[in-house]
């Protein structure tokens, strides 16, 4: 090594610039900025609107994990989407604030329908909590896939193996009842304090930090029931550890055919997650009159029914529409029950 | 039994198998060693691959790559004080002043026979006692996690080397970091300043990366040009005999440890990594120099993240519950390959579960074999001059930084970090405290708040409950005996 550490390339530099390099640095710069050109060049032809939708591969933001339930939907979602496109669809998990990262970045996107983000129930909570400098019509709501409803689940020993006994024991135990949740406003922890106040009972409401840690708590016995998703508590329900005593839906769910639903059990509730897609306000008619079609047409694919049926995803199909007035009345109830529980600055 | 060993076979003769165990395990390897890239994340994004694989190959990629990535980030962790994951960072402690002394392979044989008893202990114990660990495991709340969480911050004296007073006070710079974020029982935002990437709290990778990775660069960047390059003393491919014998016990006791740690659903490797260490120290015999190269230092984080990996497992396959974020991760495999982990698995699918425990037995052989062959190329590293490798670090770093969530905020997360764990390394303060308070102080504060959120306020929940109880009076009871011996040893006493 020559004097001291400092490189012999930039002490050249420093003393008569570029001109005086040897050849092979020199060939080294041009490289560069051959590469530099070549790059411009790309971002240029990328931008090039010649009219043709899809140009280029979509993107679709998932604002959560990898290997998690929404990773795992727009994953399949993707792969049923890409043959009717034509182009690949490429998932990128941008995740961070519960979520808020994620959507963030979606409306962030260029209006031009080559960004797409995995919309859930979140996207209603996280607003009314001042937490994101965004609300849920920012987007345009392009396909509901899926609803998960809450099921009121209990140890297998637990003494009420109806929804009525389950309230009655709730009251006769004055509050002291505890019910773990996926987290403080998340959407299982409304669930919770829907049922409760729907049903006029006092619970603890102990929030976990998600699903799986409730469950596991509940399944260790140190709380009385949780209200995640039924998929949740499947393993667990069909090794007779727990049981499920309701579940808030409309109508009974294909899965459990003979579990009740709230409404049966004498509870008027119903609540539950979802998870869709939309893209930023401003994207082109007729781009998004595609993207509903060929949206459409992979969820309703033979082979996106059968990895929903295999990851335990409850289809529910609804257009933009139908999505819409669905979002915008539970936008409502949910800041009505985030009043009440006190998470809302 | 003669029919799971015939499944057992079956899995084991099938070439995909074993294609998938040694890709998995090699590609684990590189995931671990780089920085950003933990095990959680290698197998998260290996998942959506294994959709369309047969069962086995699937879950033995996945068990490979799991049980290469937690060895894997020792290898950098040792040679170039940069943890790969967050469970290796108890390794550096004393691995990375070995490596100064020019025994980085010294460092690694012992890594590696390490991680191969504890992982060999650890499968055993999943094997034979799975339904009582896992019963043990789910006595586990609230009340019980906040006196582990205790415990396990009372060991912040144990890695602070030589200078108590100052390791207590990065911890609690630590700990008033792991308030940031959403508070995790009212939902209100704390110390954000309406930054949404901060909602999350401050990320952990970064934080890692920053303190290690970042803040080594910058202090090659000021080092003396002479010392850029170490020479590697030879060490043969395996253990020596006299390390092995030195090292045995301590290996044992971590492994148990990692293990009953590994099945707790709310504690993974990395706290696994520290309880090791900490238990290593505590029990030091007086010639023991932890801190400054002592190879139980080494020996006893590997055995017991190793066993951590294999106890993770336990809850898994006997409740379907995951016991750390990686096997959290898995169960979407197991389930989209119509697998439900969880005690129907034992009585229904018992040859699957025997060729599962084979293919974790086998991954921490292999790994034990690559890491041992690899040393020699690992190395390397340490050769090259290190105003090269420090900033091709750096680079990989950034990247790491970035590639965990495609934020920028955690770049420069990155790089704050590593201007704080530069300057704290100047004036004396140790990082790890740091890390380990990010690791439980959350844990500790979560816990505590749900504990009393279910007692509704009352502190009694704590002490009524045997295992809680008997936690928290070991936490007191360290507490108060390192002190003791501290203030012997101040006066000369040993």
């Amino acid at each position: 090594m020559t004097s001291g550490s400092r490189l012999p390339v930039s002490s050249t530099i420093q003393r008569r610039g570029l001109t005086a390099l040897p050849r092979r640095d020199k060939i080294a710069v041009a490289w560069v900025l051959l590469l530099l050109g070549v790059l411009g060049w790309m971002r240029y032809t990328r931008d090039d609107a010649t009219g043709v939708f899809p140009q280029r591969g979509l993107t679709l933001i998932c604002p959560y994990s990898p290997g998690g339930g929404t990773d795992l939907f727009c994953r399949g979602l993707a792969r049923a989407a890409e043959p009717l496109l034509g182009r690949g669809v490429t998932v990128n998990n941008i995740t961070g604030g519960g979520g808020g990262v994620g959507f963030s970045a979606g409306l962030l996107a260029r209006p031009d329908g080559h960004t797409l983000t995995a919309v859930t129930f979140e996207l209603l909570s996280l607003p009314p909590q001042g937490l994101v400098p965004f609300a849920y019509d920012d987007f345009e709501l392009l396909l509901r896939v899926n609803m998960d409803p809450s099921a009121v689940t209990v140890r297998a020993d637990f003494p009420a193996s109806t929804l009525q006994e389950f309230v009655a024991k709730a009251r006769e135990r004055e509050g002291k009842l505890s019910i773990g949740t996926s987290g403080p406003a998340s959407v299982w922890h409304l669930a919770a304090a829907r049922l409760a106040r729907s049903a006029g009972f006092k619970a603890r409401l102990v929030p976990y930090g998600g699903a799986a840690p409730a469950v596991t708590a509940l399944v260790g016995g140190h709380i009385d029931a949780v209200t995640v998703g039924p998929g949740e508590v499947m393993s667990h329900v069909k090794s007779g550890q727990l049981k499920i005593l309701a579940i808030m839906s409309e109508q009974r769910l294909e899965g459990w055919p003979t579990i009740p639903t709230t409404r049966e059990s004498g509870v008027d509730v119903v609540f539950g997650t979802w998870r869709g897609v939309a893209v930023p306000r401003g994207v082109p008619v007729a781009v998004l009159a595609r993207l509903r079609k060929v949206l459409g047409e992979a969820a309703r694919s033979p082979e996106f029914i059968s990895f929903a049926e295999s990851t335990g995803l409850n289809l529910a199909l609804a257009d933009g529409d139908t999505f819409k007035a669905a979002v915008e009345a539970q936008s409502i109830e949910v800041r009505a029950l985030m009043d009440e529980l006190g998470v809302m600055p | 039994m003669p029919a799971e060993i015939i499944e057992i076979l079956h899995t084991l003769g099938s070439g995909a198998v074993w294609l998938a165990l040694l890709g998995g395990v090699l590609g684990g390897l590189f995931v671990g060693a780089m920085p950003g890239l933990t095990a959680t994340m290698g197998v998260a994004l290996l998942v959506p691959f294994t959709f369309s694989m047969p069962i086995m190959p699937a879950l033995a990629l996945l068990i490979g790559v799991y049980s290469g990535a937690i060895y894997g980030g020792t290898i950098t962790a040792v040679l170039v004080r940069t943890p790969g994951t967050p469970a290796s960072a108890a390794t550096l402690i004393d691995g990375y002043p070995l490596t100064q002394r020019g025994e980085g392979g010294r460092a690694l044989a012992i890594a590696a026979a390490a991680a191969l008893s504890g992982g060999t202990i650890g499968t055993l114990l999943l094997i034979l006692l799975s339904p009582q660990i896992s019963a043990f495991a789910l006595r586990f709340g609230a009340p019980e996690y906040c006196a582990l969480a205790l415990c396990g911050l009372t060991m912040i004296v144990a890695i602070s080397a030589d200078n108590p007073l100052n390791g207590a006070i990065a911890a609690v710079g630590g700990l008033i970091l792991a308030t940031v974020g959403i508070d995790p029982i009212s939902g209100y935002p704390r110390f954000i300043f309406g930054a949404v990437s901060l909602m999350e709290g401050v990320s952990f990778i970064p934080a890692l990366i920053g303190l290690f990775a970042v803040s080594e660069a910058l202090r090659v960047a000021d080092s003396d040009a002479a010392k850029m390059t170490t020479a590697a003393q030879p060490h043969g491919w395996f253990v020596r005999q006299a390390d092995a014998i030195r090292c045995s016990w301590t290996a044992i006791k971590s492994a148990f440890i990692g293990t009953f740690v590994g099945a707790m659903p709310g504690a993974g490797c990395d706290i696994a990594a520290f309880l090791g260490y900490s238990e290593a120290k505590r029990s030091a015999a007086p010639a023991d120099r932890f801190g400054e190269g002592e190879i139980k230092g080494i020996a006893a984080p590997e055995a017991a993240k190793t066993a951590a990996s294999s106890g993770a497992m336990i809850p898994l396959l006997s409740l379907g519950v995951p016991g750390d974020s990686v096997t959290a991760v898995m169960i979407g495999a197991f389930i989209i390959h119509g697998l439900q982990p969880g005690p129907l698995m034992f009585t229904e699918q018992a040859g699957l579960v025997y060729a599962i425990f084979a293919l974790v037995l086998l991954s921490h052989v292999l790994v034990f074999g690559f890491g041992s062959i690899g040393a020699r190329l690992f190395l390397r590293l340490v050769a090259i001059d290190r105003r090269f490798l420090a900033p091709i670090i750096l680079l990989l770093s950034m990247v790491g930084a970035y590639a965990m969530r495609s934020n920028m905020v955690d770049v420069w997360l990155a790089l704050g970090f590593g201007a704080v764990g530069y300057a704290m390394h100047r004036h004396g303060f140790p990082v790890a405290p740091v890390i380990l308070a990010l690791i439980l102080g959350p844990m500790a504060e979560e816990n505590f708040r749900r504990a009393l959120v279910i007692s509704d306020g009352s502190p009694a929940i704590f002490f009524e409950r045997p295992i809680a109880a008997t936690l928290l009076a070991l936490a007191v009871l360290s507490a108060i005996g390192t002190a003791w011996r501290r203030r012997r040893m101040i006066h000369g006493l040993i």
